[in-house]
């Protein structure tokens, strides 16, 4: 039964060939849409490694002091923030807050071993950060004060994967601004947001020796719940009183999120509009054709109901047919797909390509069926005497 | 004759609305989503206040210093380059400086903070753009060169902190613990006007930074106007010559210096084109934004090759009869045609309304804030063309499949071709 279809389309193939076309640019569109889609949401279901929220971003602008009281000021400041009501803990970092897409990247690699270093997110924070950012921890611990005087790190999981892959990472020594001991691993950390991939990231403690303002001018806050405006207004306004020509820029992290999501799903959601469309339009011209197809076979399926063939069995070989098309398309679709993962076009996972490939293989054969049906119990209905007079 | 074909064309639309309700869907939707990308790309290119004379406006704000090594160092361009060097040129009618972004500022109303982006720029800024003025009027250069503290800001600034447009002219608005005099209110500036738009914009000389640094890179960009637009090459021309002139930096490190000036467009798209800046990178750009429009529309115009030609039959008869009365495939071909463009035309008509209520929906949610989408002259003429073009695309085939039929066949009404 399966052959003799294979065998009818296979006979009717240039007339089918449009059809198999349309299927095939379809099953692209749905299969490249789908990639980004379950990639994007696989990354949102994780974890994002730190806790965002009643979290501010404090970004200090020394403007015209001299560089050498910058330092002093800036510790004055941290002071006064800290002793603020409503303020739990602060800490200073350079620019590459969550969810700003600034990075700085340097290649950490374990001492001595020239060859493999993997390029990390490094993030300078200190003690505090703990506290702030609550970065959950596999293995080991957050710096402390009896790090005091040892140069120490903590690394993500990611970059442990990378570079301890069968042996625990704490207390080894890793090459990142010279060398420190690791201390703690910590869970995957994602600071470019909710649908960015994980990314080796090194966590390297503010030593007391880190007198330098200048790539550490940003701080970050962890307020009460509840704090607003007059918050912000009196930080203003404290850090303006303390550095004569200061300023600052006060936004939390959950406002960043915001913003940085809105941008990552604008056109994700412009694409699944336009990708919607094209699926609708295609479903509507397959159930045209089919219909039509219907109509200039009414003899031929009145013949097949007269020599016996049940209404069941008229249906059963409408959407097969359909469904071998469909397959043909898919077929070449596949041969195309399977080029993403070999060439790596859209950077994203293999499995995620490989689910994306089921999913709109899937959604294929659903619409084709779908499609199928009404034109099929057409078929089905027609009266072989009707039909066989009209020829 | 074309009447007529049109008459037929009406009465075969008729005969079969389905088919006609899935045609017609397909095309109005595929033109509604190609004339938003369009109307999208219009307002952030074409011109439109403050950048109204998109013709004759050239835009400098990027120096490049490209290591010997390879690799290269980007910034926007220096203050007294801009201010000394690139104000003597000789072939532009003004050169105005401002700073490349604008920076985050504080407002207070109240216990509400108000975060405003502020843009320091000379007095030649309000000459060479066009910025429409609500009230009052811009600060001039006597108020830069003397480091006034004046403001304009705009619309929804003043209605922010003052509560209303009117009366806004003459207070004093206090910006990250400055306070400034307003001066004059403009109408809002979208953000995709990258070189121009703010919230607040204040004179140059209020800064802190150090405007006497003879550094060719920092954080400022040039906007110049030429004389007429057949002036705009010859202004870059000189441009290029006085960058050619400049000594490097560090000619141990460095080993040339790359700057151009270049069109709104050419630089919109050079910034996020990526790549080498040059005057053609614009090109390469619209050709790939060409390419994926024609893949877009290919979907839905198979889609219309298909009904098209499996509608072939019910037209058998028809064209059995005017083949046996002589009528030539070519004279087929050309009235299948006709009608396909007829068709999409209708679409198009539709599309355009589609395309209007979806630009509507999107001011109006304030997704983008400020946005002003329209359809516009530009925009209804590549209407006109996408759907000219599509026409074709999909009536070409199966016009010419039909104008094959046999007469001897298309009447007896066997349709096994």
């Amino acid at each position: 039964m399966l052959k003799h279809l294979f065998t009818l389309i296979w006979n009717r193939k240039r007339a089918n060939a449009l059809l198999i076309v349309e299927i095939f640019l379809a099953f692209v569109v749905l299969f490249v849409v789908g990639s980004l889609l379950v990639y994007r949401w696989q990354n949102y279901r994780a974890p994002l490694g730190f806790a965002y929220e009643q979290v501010w971003e404090v970004s200090l602008d020394p403007g015209v002091q001299p560089k050498a009281e910058r330092y002093a000021t800036q510790q004055q400041i941290i002071q006064r923030i800290k002793s603020l009501s409503g303020v739990r803990a602060v800490t200073r970092t350079a620019s590459n807050t969550p969810f700003t897409n600034s990075h700085s990247q340097s290649d950490v690699g374990r001492p001595g071993e020239k060859g493999f270093r993997p390029t990390s997110n490094v993030y300078y924070l200190d003690d505090a950060a703990a506290d702030v950012l609550q970065v959950p921890l596999e293995e080991g611990r957050w710096f402390d004060r009896r790090d005091d005087g040892a140069p120490v790190a903590v690394i993500s999981h990611d970059l442990k994967e990378l570079l301890f892959p069968h042996e625990t990472a704490v207390g080894k020594l890793v090459e990142a601004d010279g060398n420190r001991r690791v201390v703690g691993v910590a869970a995957a950390y994602r600071a470019d947001g909710d649908f960015a991939n994980p990314k080796p990231a090194t966590f390297l403690r503010n030593g007391v020796q880190d007198t330098v303002f200048d790539h550490l001018r940003t701080l970050l806050v962890r307020v009460q719940p509840g704090a607003g405006g007059a918050l912000e207004k009196q930080m203003s306004a404290d850090i303006r009183a303390i550095g004569p020509g200061w300023s600052s820029n006060i936004t939390p992290l959950s406002e960043s999120r915001d913003k940085q999501m809105k941008t990552v799903l604008t056109p994700l959601v412009a694409l699944v509009i336009t990708c919607v469309f094209l699926i609708v339009n295609v479903a509507l011209g397959l159930f045209g054709v089919l219909w039509q197809t219907i109509n200039q076979r009414r003899s031929e399926i009145g013949l097949r109901r007269a020599i016996g063939a049940s209404a069941g069995g008229i249906s059963g070989q409408i959407v097969g047919e359909i469904l071998v098309v469909a397959t043909f398309g898919l077929a070449l679709g596949l041969l195309a797909a399977a080029q993403f993962p070999l060439l790596g076009v859209l950077g994203v996972r293999v499995g995620v390509y490989l689910t994306a490939m089921a999913l709109a293989a899937g959604l294929v054969y659903l619409l084709t069926v779908v499609c199928a049906l009404y034109p099929s119990r057409l078929a089905a209905g027609i009266q072989p005497a009707v039909a066989l007079r009209e020829e | 004759m074309l009447w007529n074909y049109l008459k037929i064309a009406w009465k075969v639309l008729l005969r079969r609305k389905f088919f006609t309700a899935i045609s017609l869907f397909g095309i109005s939707f595929t033109l509604m989503i190609l004339l938003v990308v369009y109307a999208f790309f219009d307002y952030a290119v074409g011109p439109h206040r403050p950048e109204l004379r998109t013709d004759r406006l050239l835009f400098v704000n990027r120096m490049q210093m490209l290591y010997k090594g390879g690799g290269q160092n980007n910034s926007s361009v220096g203050y007294a380059f801009v201010n000394q060097q690139m104000k003597a040129l000789r072939t532009p009618e003004k050169v105005s400086v401002s700073e490349a972004n604008p920076g985050t500022a504080v407002a207070y109303v109240g216990q509400h903070t108000l975060k405003l982006d502020q843009r320091r720029t000379d007095g030649a800024f309000w000459q060479v753009l066009d910025f429409d003025f609500l009230a009052g009027r811009p600060y001039n250069l006597p108020e830069v060169r003397a480091a006034a503290h004046v403001a304009v800001i705009s619309e929804t600034t003043a209605r922010q902190y003052f509560g209303a447009v009117a009366g806004a002219v003459g207070q004093t608005i206090e910006v990250d613990a400055v306070r400034y005099r307003v001066v004059g209110v403009v109408h809002d500036v979208p953000i995709v006007r990258l070189f121009t738009y703010a919230d607040v914009w204040v004179p140059i000389t209020t800064t802190t930074d150090d405007l006497r640094s003879s550094n060719l890179q920092g954080a400022y960009q040039a906007i110049v106007l030429a004389r007429s637009a057949a002036d705009v090459p010859r202004v870059q021309a000189e441009y290029d010559q006085l960058v050619a002139r400049q000594p490097l930096p560090d000619p141990q490190r460095y080993e040339r210096l790359v700057s151009h000036a270049l069109p709104l467009m050419t630089n919109l798209t050079a910034r996020f084109g990526g790549g080498d800046v040059g005057p053609s990178s614009s090109n390469r750009f619209l050709r790939v934004l060409g390419l994926l429009a024609l893949l877009f529309m290919l979907l839905p115009a198979l889609n219309l090759v298909n009904i098209n030609v499996s509608r072939t039959l019910e037209r058998s008869g028809e064209i059995g009869v005017r083949k046996a009365f002589g009528a030539t495939a070519r004279r087929l071909t050309g009235q299948f045609l006709v009608e396909n463009i007829f068709l999409t035309l209708l679409g198009g008509v539709l599309g355009l309304g589609l395309a209007a209520g979806a630009l509507h929906l999107l001011n109006s949610s304030q997704f983008i804030p400020h946005s002003e989408f329209a359809l516009n002259g530009r925009v209804f003429g590549m209407a006109l063309g996408v759907v000219l073009f599509f026409g074709l695309l999909s009536g070409a085939y199966p016009a010419y499949k039909m104008s094959k039929l046999q007469a001897v066949k298309a009447l007896k009404g066997d349709n096994a071709a």
